[in-house]
């Protein structure tokens, strides 16, 4: 006789939530972090450091990400590395949010008008605080609408991580829908909490776009 | 003698690739002096300010700013660019700060002066191209003229030797020219040295103690701004100065 879905369900399918927020949160941190260094390193005008950088983008997004986690999960692992479920789902995610958001950060920082620097230059300011004072500020409100948008993808891409076993929201679901029989109330259930995640965030990313589309017509 | 001289250029080459932006420019600027250079577009002559501060570097030649060689080092960069101020056609203000803080950056940052001091110095200044009263604002709130004003301002806050002005008031509408020409004029009077990209004859006219004519990269004439305009001794300066007074 199989289990009805009821509290117990939902308490799985909330502790499925839980690691899906853990997973993002720690893939997004980490990958702002790395993605940061990527995209200075990235447009710091030294040609060699460029290109590596550049190849890392191109690595990271130029292959499927499902490849990635099992070259994190299961390749390290060959090489007497093994990994709890999380942490290589963890560096795997984090490792690929640092390529996306390294470049789309390298896209903002050369959208800042040339201008800037320039005058930055002129008054003798040094590249530290060229970037920090002037560059920075202005290329993270260019980048806002587009590291949300990338936000909500990463959110919903950690269901990816199942495949390595880790349990989080929709892996979660999975197991309950066998059990229950009830796939249909089960995925609705999963579905609507991934919506109550992403569609605030997203609400807010194109409230910022349309800000700060009435701020550059000024 | 050599304590009057404040910028000296010599055999000064500069190429864009295969493009030949400046050749041979010497030029030898006294302090105090005012200098106006015209020619028509891609002549070289925002290049040639351009290079005195190393916002573009050159590949031959030398450039000496107050006694320091520019050689490339990043010593000798930063101690030119701190006698060196610029304002630049689109003003290039710092967008996310207010005019304050625009002003304050600077000699904060790179001269490491306490906040009151440089609060005190940037409304000194701001006062100077009367526009103290705007202070607070963001550069978005301010017509063209007052944001070229406050362009002006910050790098006088710097305390530069020596201002470069690169086409100030080509991006401005016709009634806020005059402000900024006045503010530029003030300026002169206080004696500031000061090397102007400028098709504004008048203001030319008016402080220039040198106007400059460059063609193709290459100083083709110079002269005091009365002989230049009424006697231009080569037939290109001719051309230009024809085209150009046609629209005044």
């Amino acid at each position: 006789m199989a289990p009805h879905f009821g509290l117990p369900e939902f308490g799985f399918l909330l502790r499925g939530l839980q690691w899906t927020v853990l997973l993002t949160l720690v893939a997004f941190v980490g990958g702002c972090t790395a993605g940061l260094a990527i995209a200075l390193l990235r447009t710091c005008g030294h040609k060699g450091v460029e290109w590596i950088t550049r190849i890392y983008i191109g690595i990271f997004q130029g292959t499927p990400l499902l490849l990635q986690l099992f070259v994190v999960y299961y390749g390290l692992a060959l090489t007497g590395l093994k990994l709890d479920a999380f942490v290589a789902v963890a560096i795997g995610f984090t490792v690929n949010a640092s390529a996306f958001l390294g470049e789309i950060w390298r896209g903002a920082i050369q959208a800042v008008p040339r201008g800037q620097t320039e005058a930055a230059m002129a008054l003798g300011l040094h590249y530290s605080s060229r970037m920090r004072d002037i560059v920075m500020p202005q290329a993270i409100r260019i980048s806002l609408p587009a590291t949300i948008g990338y936000l909500v993808q990463l959110i919903k891409g950690t269901s990816l991580a199942a495949i390595v076993g880790f349990i989080e929201l929709a892996r979660a679901g999975q197991i309950v829908s066998n059990q229950t029989f009830q796939p249909l109330l089960v995925f609705g259930v999963v579905g609507a909490m991934y919506f109550i995640l992403c569609w605030p965030l997203s609400w807010w990313g194109s409230r910022m776009e349309a800000r700060l589309a009435l701020a550059s017509q000024r | 003698m050599q304590d009057q001289i404040l910028i000296e250029m010599k055999g000064v080459q500069k190429w864009y690739g295969g493009y030949q932006a400046l050749r041979d420019v010497d030029l030898t600027v006294r302090r105090g002096e005012k200098i106006v250079l015209c020619g028509p577009s891609g002549s070289g002559k925002s290049t040639l300010i351009r290079c005195i501060n190393r916002l573009e570097p050159i590949q031959q030649g030398s450039i000496v700013v107050n006694g320091h060689r520019l050689d490339g080092s990043i010593k000798a960069i930063d101690v030119v660019r701190q006698d060196v101020g610029m304002v630049f056609q689109s003003f290039n203000l710092f967008p996310h700060m207010t005019v304050l803080q625009n002003c304050m950056l600077a000699p904060i940052r790179a001269r490491r002066i306490g906040k009151t001091d440089a609060e005190a110095t940037a409304r000194k200044y701001l006062e100077r191209v009367r526009i103290g009263d705007q202070a607070e604002k963001y550069p978005a709130q301010l017509s063209g003229g007052q944001q070229q004003r406050v362009a002006i301002a910050r790098a006088l806050c710097v305390q530069p030797k020596v201002m470069l002005f690169d086409e100030p008031t080509s991006a401005l509408d016709p009634e806020m020219v005059k402000e900024v020409l006045d503010t530029m004029i003030g300026l002169a009077n206080d004696g500031m040295t000061m090397i102007c990209v400028t098709h504004e004859m008048g203001f030319a006219r008016q402080v220039a103690d040198r106007v400059i004519f460059m063609a193709e990269g290459q100083i083709i004439e110079e002269g005091a701004p009365e002989a230049f305009f009424r006697n231009p001794q080569h037939a290109r300066t001719r051309q230009f100065l024809g085209e150009i007074l046609a629209h005044h």
